[in-house]
């Protein structure tokens, strides 16, 4: 990488850009008067949290708080969504017609329905039926969903690997599932990470559509702070930059297994 | 060892015109025979070697193997294919994998072996196909025909009853040919049952106890390889002849 005078052009062009828009807006002149102070409190503070636990501490602010349970429930969904997907993706290139359709069928269930309707049915219907608490249902709802989508990856993934790569497995007296596990799986999974990376971001995100289920995630603590402090923008710039935090955090990860998987290219 | 009897085998090609693989194949290879197999492309040669290990399923007919008819439903063609090795035109090594581990890991999976025991065959193996020195490299760093003779180590590491071998050397660059031509002939020469499809008359000629001549689906002519050279019989085989040699 190297600065040239295509950079200086491209550099130039956006801070005309960037001063073109905030004039824009100064002009249009709201009136917002800006608290940022009162963020770090949502984030930490050192106090006491009741009358009842009033010892001074540092403790988890609001959005920490959420930002705790976003965590949780996303890496709880991955987890599931990996074991769901790689069932998935092994059941749609079955040779046995039944379970071939079956999961096809659950595949176009999950991906042609809106997520937030299926937390709504996970929660209220399945959920009342087996007493599932808000965080295992929302728990549910985001592995199913992002299931499907893992289900296809990985089977793009098993069909991009060459079949001598089985053949070669089963001429040497590996059974179906030993191949899968030891030959197969293992190159499709190295090939695949950029696209799970991306359905893993995407599942982050889309758990913030959990909050409609009362459970007290990033968005929905945000949501409570803003009631309470009337501090929007603040708020919801802050909740931005924490989901960032993860999703940037996530690919991040996904960049080092790849490269660290690249050594036998 | 192996008894083919009235095997028949057709293909489906994606434009759902029906190719005959195998039509009324008959044919017995002893135990410690060296048998070549050779025919122009689509004659059925391959598929009769991917029909022996059942990569390929026969239409009708029978295939014997130490007695074992291996397309009876009682079988556990796992258990037929750790006797059978089988090495491929594009080698197949597993790209994730080291080079000992790529001979080692049928060995642990298959045959139940504890490490210490897989890795010293292994490395035994690697040693006689002469490329130990390789062994912490991944296959993506070898040349063809040390790809292929890593495939051939993983191989004999099964200790199968019988190696089959589908045109071993066509993918690599002449001078790779040669390298892995004497392996072959070495493990011929220690009476191994081989089957090999190849276009190396020079091989046949050297080490092969019978030359089999197929064209489509069907053997035309078999004998030694010195009659093949001297006076083949068949008008196609002459003319098959006259294109190789």
């Amino acid at each position: 990488m190297t600065f040239n005078k295509r950079s200086l052009i491209t550099l130039g062009v956006l801070a005309i850009v960037t001063f073109a828009v905030y004039y824009f807006f100064s002009r249009r002149g709201i009136t917002y008067i800006w608290h940022w102070e009162r963020i770090p409190e949502m984030l930490f503070y050192y106090g006491g949290k009741s009358a009842e636990d009033a010892v001074p501490r540092v403790r988890m602010g609001i959005l920490m708080i959420g930002f705790v349970l976003t965590l949780k429930i996303s890496i709880a969904s991955i987890f599931f969504a990996i074991i769901i997907g790689t069932i998935v993706g092994i059941a749609r290139l079955s040779h046995e017609p039944v379970t071939r359709a079956l999961s096809l069928g659950y595949v176009e269930l999950i991906r042609n329905t809106p997520l937030l309707v299926q937390i709504y049915i996970i929660y209220f219907f399945v959920g009342s039926m087996l007493r599932l608490s808000a965080f295992a249902a929302g728990t549910a709802a985001l592995s199913i969903f992002a299931g499907a989508y893992v289900g296809e990856i990985v089977r793009a993934g098993i069909q991009s690997i060459h079949k001598g790569q089985m053949e070669a497995s089963r001429s040497l007296g590996m059974s179906y599932a030993e191949a899968m596990r030891h030959i197969i799986l293992p190159q499709a999974f190295k090939r695949i990470i950029p696209p799970l990376a991306g359905q893993f971001i995407s599942l982050v995100k889309d758990s913030s559509l959990v909050s409609v289920i009362a459970l007290a995630d990033l968005m929905f603590q945000g949501q409570q702070a803003v009631a309470r402090t009337y501090h929007a923008f603040e708020i919801y710039f802050t909740i931005a930059f924490l989901y960032l935090v993860m999703t940037f955090t996530l690919s991040m990860a996904t960049q080092y297994i790849e490269r660290r998987l690249a050594i036998s290219d | 060892m192996i008894k083919a009897r009235n095997v028949h085998k057709t293909f489906k090609t994606p434009d759902r015109k029906e190719v005959k693989a195998l039509v009324d194949f008959s044919t017995d290879i002893k135990k410690g025979e060296v048998v070549v197999i050779i025919g122009p492309s689509g004659s059925g040669k391959s598929t009769f070697l991917r029909c022996l290990n059942r990569l390929d399923e026969i239409d009708s007919g029978e295939i014997f193997i130490d007695g074992v008819n291996i397309y009876d439903k009682k079988v556990n063609i796992n258990e037929i294919r750790e006797e059978i090795g089988m090495v491929f035109q594009l080698f197949n090594l597993f790209p994730h994998k080291t080079v000992l581990e790529n001979v080692t890991l049928a060995q642990m999976v298959v045959r139940k072996k504890n490490k210490e025991e897989a890795l010293e065959v292994s490395r035994g193996l690697l040693h006689k196909v002469g490329i130990l020195e390789k062994e912490n490299v991944y296959p993506a760093q070898l040349s063809g025909g040390q790809q292929q003779r890593v495939a051939i180590a993983r191989v004999l590491a099964m200790h199968p009853k019988i190696m089959m071998f589908d045109e071993a050397t066509s993918a690599l660059d002449p001078e790779m040919i040669g390298e892995v031509l004497d392996v072959m002939k070495t493990l011929a020469k220690e009476g191994r049952t081989m089957v090999v499809v190849t276009h190396e008359m020079g091989f046949a000629r050297e080490v092969s106890d019978r030359v089999v001549f197929m064209d489509e689906g069907q053997i035309v002519e078999e004998g030694t390889a010195e009659h093949f050279f001297t006076n083949p019989v068949h008008e196609r085989t002459k003319l098959f002849l006259s294109q190789i040699l």
